[in-house]
């Protein structure tokens, strides 16, 4: 269901987080990764290479990961790109707020390999109807 | 046991990186108490916290995620406004930045941290319910992970239909796919020990003290991709030589390839230099690191004695070797606790003798040639060298009549004297069993060296100087008895030529008189108390912490940058190891305050003991 070669950015300051999120797509048997510590690192990587799939932690120093979420839906390449947000925070406007600015999904920490298989998933079905 | 099998290696990263990010925090905590409503230090403070809670959910330290999470929200209630910041406030969060790093220190031993204190959440739900909106304190009060189902699961996925309508309406962007909303709190990640099973087994919250040493070390990869590199270009030279040997073997000895061999040295020669360096450079990490905890204690401390400080540091970007970072951190918390506690004076005296009430306590570190000097410098009261000629006379550490003969520098040496200790009575703030003498000599394992400079009622200096790695150590080589000896280049101050009519006896010792300062004269030979071969020619500058001499030597090589090796099986006086010279003979590499030590204690005995290594050189 899910192309084991894609190839994935994922974004978030904290290395260990980062590391995490990694193992858990290579659970999935996704390799193809790479890592941004902040929006802005991950908005130049993704203007010079190509990326399938964006993974971003929300609190973030320099640009935010609903800045980058922001900034990718207004560039005209990057915008159909999937991007799922995650974050600690589960409060009801922050959701709203991934929702309205563009997110394809949204994952509160802690998850499992399973929740973020399924959670991919539903991005891609959604994306291929 | 750990309680966290198979999870180590993450565990380490965790606790690696969180503990940085926690000292910052702390330091921002300190800062915010002098500007309360800078909305990026609430901000970065909120992130801090955040960061360690979403790490810690993911290891399943739910006691660490409960009182993060406590405080996130506190601060965001904070950044928001919906707080103001009081000085009872900033009590309970440094409380709770402290049961984190406790915490910490728990996991670090491979233990699930205990719930915390009951008291301390409390006192976080209270100031949360300072005032509040309802359902903002609802979401408070919600914990956040919980084995077993989570409560609001089913909130989601209301919620997830109520966003998915207007997301998809209103979203200005074409082809949004659907937003997806879920919580994983009803999936344990993995088996974890109950906190409340296990009370016995926590280990104590505040111990900063007991801390294992980190044996992992971040490295810039750029750097690392330089030694890898270079290592690279020594391959290929090592191949070259090859090649040239069995040309040379074969008896190919054309002009042509003796060029090419010398060239291909030169060549390995430059490589290994930069090698050397390139992986000096992997060990080097910023002082920062260690500099960053300072505030924090300064600020603890002042309050506990109610006096006013600012801790102001510069230079944190200034790098060393690791290991001396590590070493580093007693000798420096002794002394910031020194400037605070005995350094600066309360409020009310600095007020009447016209000081400003706040007192400054600073902290810098700087690259100076091959040195680094940190400096620990307070508005104080400065030391009475009077006051502590007396002490030390009084206490026996030195008889009268030495002590009449110290001048006022010399005086405040003394308190590195082991057992010397200004306050009488031992507060909860000093006498934690490392005194001045425990600091100097730990600065001097690390071949460094310590100055003071005070002056009454303007403040203290405290000067460390240190090499910038212990991997390689710059020497002076020179001769005495026609064996080589090699002095660590950091004592020496300037090389002089001995005439034997400058030499004045001075109580029977010889001295010689270098621009107005009288310096006594010791030949090698007679501190080794080796019959000498001839006249002295050379004198050697040598400083030492408290005291000057000449260093009388037959002649001198020239400076070198060795690698000590530390004999085997024998412990010669006065020497610290041994290294090899260019032409591979071994050189004896001597510790200069060990050498004048034996000289007063033992002259035969050293000696002796040296002959003895004698047999190492030849």
């Amino acid at each position: 269901m899910i192309d084991k070669n894609m190839r994935f950015l994922v974004v978030d300051d904290f290395s260990t987080m980062r590391r995490i999120v990694r193992n858990l797509l290579k659970e999935l048997g996704i390799t193809n990764v790479d890592e941004a510590e902040d929006g802005q690192v991950a908005l130049h990587k993704l203007k010079t290479q190509h990326f399938d799939f964006i993974v971003s932690d929300w609190n973030m120093p320099n640009m935010t990961g609903i800045e980058l979420l922001r900034a990718v839906r207004a560039d005209s390449q990057l915008k159909t790109l999937p991007f799922l947000m995650i974050t600690a925070e589960a409060k009801r406007e922050n959701i709203i707020e991934a929702a309205t600015a563009g997110a394809s999904g949204y994952i509160v920490k802690p998850f499992t390999a399973a929740t973020l298989e399924e959670k991919m998933g539903k991005i891609f079905q959604s994306l291929n109807k | 046991m750990s309680d966290f099998a198979g999870m180590e290696d993450l565990m380490q990263d965790f606790l690696l990186e969180s503990t940085e990010l926690l000292s910052d925090v702390d330091n921002k905590l300190c800062e915010l108490e002098k500007r309360p409503n800078d909305k990026a230090l609430l901000n970065d403070i909120f992130r801090g916290f955040h960061t360690i809670k979403g790490g810690a959910g993911f290891l399943n330290v739910s006691a660490m995620v409960t009182i993060c999470h406590r405080t996130e929200n506190l601060f965001d209630k904070l950044r928001n406004g919906e707080l103001p910041l009081s000085s009872e406030l900033m009590d309970v969060i440094l409380d709770a930045t402290g049961v984190v790093r406790g915490m910490f220190t728990t996991l670090s031993q491979g233990l699930s941290p205990a719930t915390p204190d009951a008291g301390l959440l409390a006192a976080l739900d209270s100031a949360l319910a300072g005032n509040l909106a309802s359902s903002a304190a609802a979401t408070a009060k919600t914990p956040v992970v919980d084995t077993g189902a989570a409560p609001d699961a089913p909130d989601w996925n209301v919620l997830h239909a109520a966003v998915t309508g207007p997301a998809t309406v209103s979203a200005p962007v074409v082809a949004v796919p659907a937003p997806v909303v879920e919580t994983v709190a009803d999936t344990p990640l993995l088996p974890v020990a109950s906190p409340k099973a296990a009370p016995a087994k926590v280990a104590p919250q505040q111990g900063m003290a007991s801390a294992p040493p980190e044996n992992t070390i971040r490295i810039d990869t750029v750097r690392l991709d330089q030694v890898l590199n270079l290592s690279g270009e020594i391959g290929l030279t090592k191949n070259r030589l090859t090649t040239l040997r069995t040309e040379i073997l074969q008896g190919n000895m054309e002009t042509h390839t003796l060029r090419s061999l010398d060239e291909a040295i030169s060549q390995l020669d430059l490589l290994v230099s930069d090698l050397q360096n390139a992986v000096m450079k992997t060990r080097m990490q910023p002082i920062g690191r260690l500099f960053q905890k300072y505030p924090r204690l300064a600020r603890d401390l002042a309050r506990q004695l109610g006096k006013e400080v600012e801790l102001v540091i510069t230079g944190e970007e200034t790098e060393l070797d690791k290991t001396m970072i590590e070493d580093l951190n007693d000798p420096l918390v002794h002394l910031v606790r020194n400037a605070v506690d005995h350094g600066v004076e309360s409020s009310e005296e600095r007020i009447s003798v016209g000081k400003k009430p706040q007192s400054l306590v600073q902290l810098s570190a700087e690259q100076v040639g091959d040195h680094i000097v940190i400096e620990i410098s307070d508005d104080g009261k400065g030391m009475n060298p009077e006051a502590l000629r007396r002490k030390a006379i009084e206490k026996g550490l030195i008889d009268a009549e030495t002590a009449n003969g110290l001048d006022e520098k010399q005086c405040l040496q003394l308190i590195f004297l082991p057992g010397f200790s200004t306050k009488d009575q031992i507060s909860s703030v000093s006498g934690r069993g490392v005194g001045m003498d425990v600091v100097r000599t730990n600065i001097q394992k690390l071949n460094g060296r310590i100055d003071i400079n005070s002056e009454q009622g303007v403040g203290t200096r405290i000067s460390i100087s240190l090499p910038l790695t212990l991997a390689i150590l710059p020497v002076l080589v020179v001769r005495a008895c026609n064996q080589p000896f090699a002095v660590p280049l950091a004592m020496v101050r300037e090389i002089i030529p001995i005439d034997v009519a400058a030499i004045q006896e001075v109580s029977g010792r010889p001295t010689i008189v270098v621009r107005d300062e009288i310096l006594p004269l010791k030949t090698l030979a007679g501190l080794l108390n080796w019959a000498p071969t001839q006249k002295p020619q050379f004198g050697v500058l040598m400083q030492s912490a408290e005291k000057s001499f000449i260093l009388a030597v037959d002649s001198f090589v020239g400076r070198d940058d060795v690698v000590i090796k530390p004999l085997q099986n024998i412990r010669p006086k006065g020497v610290a190891g041994a290294t090899l010279s260019g032409d591979g003979s071994v050189v004896l590499v001597l510790d200069m305050e060990d050498l004048l030590m034996g000289q007063a204690d033992a002259p035969s005995g050293g000696a002796m003991m040296l002959r003895n290594a004698d047999n190492y050189s030849y």
